[in-house]
């Protein structure tokens, strides 16, 4: 009998039902029970399988734009249209030197004193008026930008956003067996999830990807890459207590730390484009609230 | 007394003396005085394939001659070595007294945007009449706290106006035009060189 051969299924069912097979003492109801139980399971998989990797751009595009709404319910974007334009198109420019330039891209400033940046899957970028304030170039906010792209464009928040929630699915799992899920419902979760993504922070390895490959960004789009170097380097000259660097801090290592990981890797292959555009001047120019 | 302003010997010397001024600032402005942030090797041109000239340690105070490429120029009195090292190796600024003091003489001085940052900051929290000193004044200071983001409803009007300053392909070519911006083929870095 192939039921002899234990399944993986059945080993797996036992160690997350163990009650399962201490009460039931009815062979074949016990078999039936978890024949179920690995329909569901099996049901389950196919549907995590469905969802990994293969988000299409559209709700790839949607589910972004949920999270920036989120992002912007709770701090507005900076009145001021000039700006707002200005970081659009330098974003633009950068995104148009990445593979995934088709993509809708979106910029934004937020009004927060808060030091940091956000990514959204589906080409939206989100900078703090906190962080905008710090730069002194242009070329400091392709780096920036850049940096946010780069995660975009790896689909860093989506990965991490579908581990999250395959976590959520076996510990529900272990409750209940599989829900058929309603779209509306799992979407709201979906999005719960992606905003505390930006409270917890994505893992140390994407934040140092997003960081080499923003500088290779900044620099095929003209502009001096080491720029980048030098907002991490302001950044770490911050005295860290400050409430304004509390989130950025949490959710990124260290900037030292970067700042290291990253010119070790670059490992002077940039240094021939550091000669690139820098733009103090078009920076001030548009300024902030002017 | 108002005839001496007339004196041409006198003339003379304040000329003098503004032209001096006018070269001290000149060099003041060219040389930049810094820090070593890390321990650095310093090498004899801006490159790592230069001979090694020896190595500074972070603290160290340094003049600053000026910058090539991923590279500054710099001289350490104290360790009398003149030579390079990497831009994020240096910081700009006088820390003579213990305390950077703004020194806005380069536009990628890091200290013009720390001293505009805590000028925010001071501007911020005297705003706050809670707040009794910056230490403590972590109530009502507006950002994205953790609780905000996680109790944030969601603004799609504001999502709307978003979408609306978008740019695109036709703004490209005068945008990088103005700014002098030429894109070109980079590959990504990947493994050692």
């Amino acid at each position: 009998m192939s039921r002899m051969l234990l399944p993986w299924w059945l080993m797996l069912t036992t160690a997350l039902f163990p009650g399962v097979s201490a009460q039931a003492f009815d062979l074949d109801g016990l078999l039936k029970q978890i024949d179920e139980t690995g329909k569901d399971l099996e049901t389950g998989l196919d549907k995590l399988d469905k969802m990994r990797g293969k988000v299409s751009a559209e709700e790839e595009i949607e589910i972004g734009g949920n999270l920036v709404s989120g992002l912007l319910g709770a701090a507005p974007l900076v009145d001021d249209p000039r700006l707002q334009r200005y970081v659009n198109d330098v974003g633009f420019w950068v995104a148009a030197q990445s593979k995934r330039r088709d993509l809708p891209w979106r910029f934004g400033v937020i009004q927060s004193n808060g030091i940091n940046a956000f990514a959204a899957p589906g080409g939206y970028v989100v900078v703090t008026l906190g962080l905008y304030q710090l730069l002194e170039n242009e070329a400091q906010l392709a780096g920036v930008l850049a940096h946010e792209i780069a995660h975009v464009v790896r689909k860093h928040h989506l990965t991490a956003l579908q581990k999250t929630m395959k976590r959520e699915f076996w510990s529900e799992l272990a409750v209940d067996v599989v829900d058929d899920g309603k779209d509306r419902e799992s979407l709201r979760r979906l999005i719960g999830s992606g905003l505390k993504l930006y409270t917890t922070g994505l893992d140390r390895s994407y934040e140092f990807d997003a960081d080499l490959r923003g500088v290779v960004l900044a620099a095929r789009a003209g502009y001096d890459p080491y720029a980048f170097l030098d907002v991490l380097t302001t950044i770490d000259s911050i005295n860290p207590g400050s409430p304004e660097l509390s989130v950025l801090l949490n959710t990124h290592p260290p900037s030292a730390e970067r700042l290291d990981q990253l010119a070790a890797k670059m490992d002077g292959r940039l240094d021939s484009y550091a000669t690139g555009a820098i733009n103090a001047n078009r920076f001030r120019q548009v300024g902030v609230g002017r | 007394m108002r005839g001496n302003c007339y004196n041409g010997a006198a003339m003379k010397s304040v000329l003098y003396i503004l032209f001096g001024l006018t070269l001290l600032i000149a060099t003041v402005q060219a040389n930049q005085q810094g820090v070593i942030v890390r321990q650095s090797t310093v090498y004899a041109d801006a490159t790592s394939a230069a001979a090694s000239v020896g190595r500074v340690q972070a603290g160290v105070r340094v003049t600053i001659f000026g910058r090539k490429g991923g590279w500054s120029e710099i001289f350490s009195e104290q360790q009398g070595i003149i030579g390079w090292v990497r831009v994020y190796q240096v910081r700009e600024g006088d820390f003579t007294d213990g305390a950077a003091t703004t020194q806005q003489a380069d536009s990628r001085g890091f200290l013009a945007g720390l001293a505009s940052f805590s000028r925010r900051a001071s501007g911020f929290f005297t705003q706050d009449e809670t707040a009794t000193s910056a230490g403590t004044a972590t109530i009502g200071v507006r950002g994205l706290s953790e609780v905000e983001i996680n109790s944030a409803q969601a603004d799609f009007a504001a999502l709307q106006k978003l979408q609306s300053f978008a740019s695109n392909a036709q703004r490209m070519p005068g945008f990088s035009a103005k700014g002098e911006l030429k894109a070109v083929r980079i590959p990504h870095i990947s493994g050692p060189k």
